[in-house]
């Protein structure tokens, strides 16, 4: 065994990753732009359906808008992954504001990284626009709450729009499948708390963790609970695929609904026959009917060779132009994260891509209510907008 | 008539990780070390066979599963030429093909979820609707641990493989091609996990974020019993897939997916297969 050759492996490793952090400081004191905008998603892990598209759609406006603020002020972009990892965002969170020197930060994606890196933008005093529904992240008990805006739709908001659909349809029994998250805890959680003034019931949870291939077992508890509708509590599109197959399988022939996260076109074009009927909730509908604001972004997008996939798109195209209509509301003044913050309180009814308005206020950090939401139905590989 | 429809469906679906496990347990009986790169060789033959589509698919994507395993294989060869022999380090780097396996596959594929229809119509068994495709799995895994058991008990190849494992020295003294039975075992560790990826492909569907729980539950499996025996990774994967089963329809909320790690806790902690399982014992 040759352990010397090892471990000079190991320590060439070693100054090659020391070397790289010494790196990155350097190249970022070479950078001038005036205004510096930080992006940290999830291009990389299970939440990158979402981080790609949020990328894609900042990318497209800023070229759009050739680097500069609709009011004209400079701007440039500090992009970083957070792997979908909340430690990764916490600490990309920190670099773009301690190296890249960023006065606002577009992310991180997901709900448990807002979580971990709020409290450093509250100490660090830079405000996040956060593209998550989770509930937890606009908790006004956090102590780092002045500091995040959500440029989501808040999943209490979300849920009931959805069982409100269910209620139209005359069903009272309803099931839940949820993954086992965060995000899927807390989804059961509000439809069993929101269920009953709407005269629902949830009467069966299930759920299952992401490493699932077989849903069988929980669409046969479904059906053996004699539900009328079921609702889909997932993120992760395989999960939502499995299920599909499952409820097929076993003959589980009841209305599907299913929250947000399978509303993308890469889920109504691969699942085949089993999705047909499923009713998602979604933010507009890029990819298929999209209205004339998102219209303009679906075209940016294919112009710039991207496929629009969902509402990812969406929301990551806000939160920039949030961040600029905040820059443009301080002309001629200095701009810091604190400036931005209250800026950003300030903002209400700026030009966006999306059907609902956008507003924050010191007292509202959700900016958006459910006008911007809608039902759709995957018919034939296609999403289509229900009235 | 439920218990016993939970009994079967885990069976069915605890053939995918007998797929998966099969590899692992080979590997260690013949290298000592474990490829954790089992369920990126699914993924990417699942998505390989996605995109081109039809047999021709098919054939690509166990193809490209076991050009990921060459490429563990070779990463294997470069670090016993660079003097690491340390059993830990080969199961690290799989981690690392792993990952640059499902960022190619996010590169090249995106997001999209990897899904392909197989049987429309399903069969009753005593009032129970399965469908062909989970049987298919079921008949796979056994057909493939049948082979693999007769290969390594009871072939000339086999005692090679298995005289590789316990003296690398003796065994070359002895004449054996002790690199080429290791490189070869790598090689139909992709081709079986390509199977798997590709019997996932048909039955429940994947996606680039698969490999590391794929893995996982396939590592679970291969330990429980014993990870010396393809056989035991059969009983292994298949009491897995029971005890999800099981679970799933009689507990509630996240114990559901506590109970076939308790289970997998309990039976190393007080089985007879105890400390040995994972050491690899031949009893």
């Amino acid at each position: 065994m040759n352990k010397t050759t090892c471990k000079s492996w190991r320590r060439a490793a070693a100054v090659g990753a020391t070397l790289g952090a010494l790196a990155l400081p350097l190249a970022a004191a070479a950078a001038d732009a005036p205004v510096k905008i930080g992006t940290v998603l999830s291009l990389s892990g299970p939440a990158a359906v979402f981080g790609l598209p949020e990328r894609d759609a900042i990318n497209v406006v800023a070229k759009k808008l050739g680097f500069k603020s609709p009011g004209g002020r400079p701007f440039e972009l500090v992009l970083h992954d957070d792997k979908s990892n909340p430690t990764e965002a916490a600490r990309a969170v920190t670099q773009v504001i301690n190296n890249d020197k960023v006065v606002v930060v577009v992310g991180p994606s997901t709900g448990s990284g807002i979580l971990a890196a709020g409290p450093i933008a509250s100490r660090l005093k830079v405000p996040l626009i956060a593209p998550a529904g989770t509930m937890a992240v606009g908790d006004r008990k956090n102590e780092f709450w002045p500091w995040v805006f959500r440029m989501a739709i808040n999943d209490a908001t979300s849920i009931e729009f959805i069982l409100k659909d269910m209620a139209k349809s005359k069903a009272k029994k309803v099931g839940v499948l949820y993954q086992e998250d965060a995000y899927g805890k807390t989804g059961v959680d509000l439809a069993k708390e929101i269920a009953p003034k709407l005269g629902l019931e949830v009467v069966e949870t299930v759920s299952a963790p992401y490493s699932a291939t077989d849903l069988t077992a929980q669409a046969t508890r479904l059906r053996n609970a004699g539900v009328d509708t079921v609702f889909l509590q997932v993120s992760i599109a395989a999960l939502g695929t499995s299920f599909l197959k499952a409820a097929r399988q076993i003959g589980l022939d009841k209305p599907i609904y299913a929250n947000a996260g399978l509303a993308q076109r890469s889920f109504a074009e691969n699942v085949g026959p089993e999705a047909d009927g499923l009713r998602t909730l979604s933010i507009g509908n890029l990819p298929f009917e999209p209205i004339a604001e998102e219209k303009e972004l679906s075209d940016l997008l294919k112009a710039d060779g991207k496929v629009p996939q969902g509402w990812g798109e969406i929301v990551g195209a806000n939160g920039l132009l949030a961040a600029l209509a905040a820059i443009d509301a301080q002309a001629g003044k200095e701009i810091t994260g604190e400036s931005m913050r209250t800026a950003l309180e300030g903002l209400c009814g700026f030009r966006s891509y999306a059907r609902g308005k956008i507003c924050y206020s010191p007292d509202n950090h959700d900016g958006w209510d459910g006008s911007s939401l809608t039902i759709v139905e995957i018919r034939d590989k296609k999403m289509r907008t229900l009235d | 008539m439920t218990f016993s429809e939970f009994i079967l469906r885990g069976v069915l679906a605890g053939s995918i990780y007998v797929l998966l496990a099969v590899p692992m347990s080979l590997l260690f009986s013949t290298v000592r070390t474990i490829d954790f790169a089992v369920g990126a060789y699914a993924l990417v033959a699942a998505a390989v066979a996605a995109s081109v589509g039809g047999v021709l698919g098919i054939a690509a994507g166990l193809g490209a599963a076991v050009a990921g395993s060459a490429a563990m294989a070779l990463i294997f060869l470069l670090l016993k030429r660079f003097g690491c022999h340390n059993h830990i380090i080969y199961a690290l780097a799989s981690f690392g093909v792993a990952t640059a396996l499902a960022s190619a596959v996010l590169w090249q594929y995106g997001t999209q979820s990897f899904v392909r229809d197989s049987f429309s119509q399903f069969w009753s068994l005593a009032g129970i609707r399965i469908s062909p495709q989970g049987v298919l799995n079921l008949v796979t895994a056994l057909v493939a641990v049948t082979i693999l058991y007769v290969v390594i008990q009871r072939s000339q190849l086999g005692r090679m493989m298995r005289a590789a494992a316990v003296n690398v020295m003796g065994s070359e003294l002895a004449g054996i091609p002790v690199e080429l039975i290791q490189v070869g075992t790598y090689l139909v560790g992709g081709l079986l996990g390509g199977i798997a990826g590709l019997l996932i492909l048909f039955t429940a569907g994947l996606d680039y974020s698969a490999p590391l729980s794929l893995t996982l539950s396939g590592f679970a499996a291969a330990i429980v019993f014993g990870i010396d025996n393809p056989f035991r990774a059969l009983f292994g994967g298949l009491a897995m897939g029971v005890a999800e089963a099981l679970a799933a329809g009689y507990t509630s909320g996240m114990v559901t997916s506590m109970v076939p790690f308790l289970f997998l806790l309990i039976v190393l902690g007080t089985s007879r297969f105890g400390d040995a399982t994972v050491a690899g014992d031949r009893t």
